[in-house]
């Protein structure tokens, strides 16, 4: 579009979208959002509809994590905006670039308690990065532009920009604004010194990487660092993909679900080097007994994250891609790598399970090795989020969706979605539990309406299982509302959506199921029944010390 | 521990709200506070707020905010051992 030429507000949203290459915004319409949907039909920007602001907000979020572009989402004033809170506060605790874009009442009518008004700036304060409400015409392209830089730069997160109704049908000069250079802030070289000289003295260190090196876009980086130092190393949850899994020394994810080597070496290390992590309690177990013996350097883009729950001795804030390369050599620590290596091969997963049933680590393992180089596994949460961070494995943090920081069940399906749209050409698998899967069910809709070729892994062990096997260790096995056994039957509800599917509960199935599963043509919904005794483990009791793992008390 | 913080804020309708919501959530009660308008663009806030946690929670929280271009400690640090960049 031309400088200077006339339009209205709602043509200027989608101007802003087109110029920041945004292909595909998920939404649904509503009153207050109307002109932009009258703007974006026949242009040259795709809308999907989802059936849920939730499920919308999640398809960014899947779009984003995906891809590793910005995922951008609609919504209507009032309940339209306040559904879209769980996927956004999601997108925050995990880091996700999102815009999200609301139509609001009219600028007259704010305050007045008009229809499907919410105060949605005042909701948005704890939940974004940031959040706009435009207030004048000529704010309203500055504003997006803005809001894409924010969610992009720096430490990624959601941002909102709530759009009055008389502003998107108000007519406004096309003006796009000068766009400022980013400098790089330059890094004080005593502290890499400092870090440097740690790294040279230590003789047990470990490297414990987050999501902060994916969503830097540091995995080569961070690559050469371990190819560089010979450090070994352990992942959080978000973090999977980022090492190579066959890398000497890489013991997996670490945490209250982690594997025992990992969790046992970084008790023992005298040196710990964090990249983009941020000592969640869910990786550290009991904080001041979480590697009692290091010394912590810690390297994140947010200043706000050093010192926050572990006091680290050098603290590197800055781009994990400036940082990392200034780091490390070759390290003289053969004892601590033949250490690690007996840790690793003492505590590797064991998959010789006896029985006809149907053992969801092992089945996952296999359809870890089942797909081919571009995919997405997009989790829900729960038992099977856990048991696919221990079994499956990933070429990159962008092929592993998980809602990490928030938890949030209803995340995998429509996340799933968004990442088939920015990724068309990768098999998507979304992996749910029955009770996850209930949560955002509707989403098969935008599946059928969009004719998407997702893959659906539904692990049904009739209960809602993590918080079954938390009542049962801890609870006096007073199990209360997990027993999920009234469930619907889930190939005939996928059927009600055009999305064929079978059920399995053999053993002897599996292999079978996967292969008809991942060579369905479009999509595909493989039920499998497994036994509600199966848990998680190893598992690091709440309040204890990663080094007090237990393990299966049945087998 | 009481400690003394000076905020420059940029003038936006819900800039005061942002900061306060992060002062309570990260465990900090405000026990006095002024607000001055420097400009038409600015604001000068002074909080004295009060928590068993290290400042250096509440103020790096702070200044992460986008509305707010500055954020100074007034009050000695209980975190200085570390190097930082």
């Amino acid at each position: 579009m031309e400088q200077g030429q006339t339009i209205s507000g709602s043509q200027a949203v989608i101007e802003v979208l087109a110029a920041h290459g945004v292909d595909t915004v998920f939404g649904y319409p509503g009153g207050a959002i109307m002109p932009i949907y009258d703007a974006i039909y026949g242009s040259s920007v795709q809308h999907l509809l989802c059936r849920h602001e939730q499920g919308a907000a999640f398809a960014a979020v899947g779009y984003a994590r995906a891809s590793g572009k910005v995922g951008v989402c609609f919504a209507t004033s009032g309940p339209g905006a306040t559904n879209l809170v769980t996927g956004l506060a999601d997108a925050m605790m995990d880091s996700v670039p999102v815009v999200a874009i609301t139509g609001q009442v009219s600028t007259k009518v704010i305050g007045t308690d008009a229809f499907q008004e919410m105060d949605v700036l005042g909701m948005s304060l704890s939940c974004t990065k940031h959040s706009f409400m435009v207030t004048s015409r000529e704010e309203l392209i500055p504003t997006l532009y803005r809001a894409f830089e924010i969610a992009a730069s720096g430490r990624p997160g959601p941002v909102l920009v709530d759009i009055p109704k008389d502003i998107q049908v108000g007519q406004l000069e096309y003006k796009t604004p000068l766009q400022a250079v980013a400098t790089e802030a330059a890094v004080d070289s005593a502290a890499i010194a400092a870090a440097n000289e740690l790294i040279r003295q230590a003789k047990q260190p470990m490297l414990y990487a987050g999501g902060g090196v994916g969503m830097a876009g540091a995995v080569t980086e961070l690559r050469d660092f371990i190819a560089r130092t010979g450090m070994p190393s352990v992942c959080t949850l978000k973090a999977l993909g980022a090492v190579e899994p066959s890398t000497a020394g890489y013991l997996g994810m670490l945490g209250m679900h982690g594997n025992q080597a990992a969790n046992h070496a970084v008790q023992e290390c005298d040196l710990l080097v964090v990249v983009g992590a941020r000592f969640d309690d869910r990786v550290t177990g009991k904080l001041n007994t979480f590697a009692p013996h290091a010394k912590v350097v810690h390297l994140d883009i947010d200043a706000a994250e050093q010192g926050k729950l572990r006091q680290p001795q050098v603290a590197l804030t800055g781009e994990l891609q400036q940082l990392l390369p200034q780091l490390g050599e070759a390290l003289n620590i053969a004892p601590w790598q033949q250490h690690v290596a007996q840790l690793a091969e003492q505590y590797a997963w064991n998959y010789d399970r006896p029985g006809e049933l149907i053992y969801a680590p092992r089945m996952l393992n296999q359809l870890a090795h089942k797909l081919p180089q571009d995919s997405v596994v997009s989790c829900d949460v729960g038992q099977h989020q856990m048991w696919v961070a221990q079994h499956m494995w990933f070429r990159k943090p962008e092929d592993h969706l998980s809602s990490a920081g928030f938890g949030t069940m209803g995340f995998g399906l429509p996340a799933a979605i968004g990442a088939q749209i920015s990724r068309p050409d990768a098999k998507v698998v979304a992996v749910s539990g029955d009770g996850s899967f209930m949560m955002n069910v509707q989403e098969l809709t935008t599946i059928k309406r969009r004719k998407l070729p997702v893959k659906i892994l539904l692990i049904d062990n009739q209960r809602l299982g993590m918080v079954k096997q938390w009542q049962q260790l801890f609870f006096e096995e007073r199990y209360s509302e997990t027993n999920l056994s009234d469930n619907p039957d889930f190939v005939t509800l996928a059927s009600a959506f055009d999305i064929p599917g079978r059920t399995i509960t053999q053993s002897a199935e599996v292999e079978g199921a996967l292969d008809e599963m991942l060579n369905a043509p479009g999509a595909y919904l493989l039920h499998v029944r497994i036994d509600e005794t199966f848990n998680v483990w190893p598992l690091v009791p709440p309040g204890a010390a990663n080094s007090d793992m237990i393990e299966d008390l049945e087998a | 521990m009481i400690h003394h913080l000076a905020l420059t804020l940029e003038q936006r309708p819900e800039v005061l709200e942002r900061v306060l919501r992060v002062v309570r959530h990260r465990g900090f009660r405000i026990c006095t506070m002024n607000m001055t308008e420097q400009d038409d663009k600015f604001l000068q806030l002074h909080m004295a707020v009060d928590s068993d946690r290290a400042v250096e929670l509440l103020s790096r929280q702070l200044d992460k905010l986008l509305d707010v271009t500055q954020c100074v400690v007034t009050t000695p640090s209980a975190m200085s051992q570390t190097v930082s960049a």
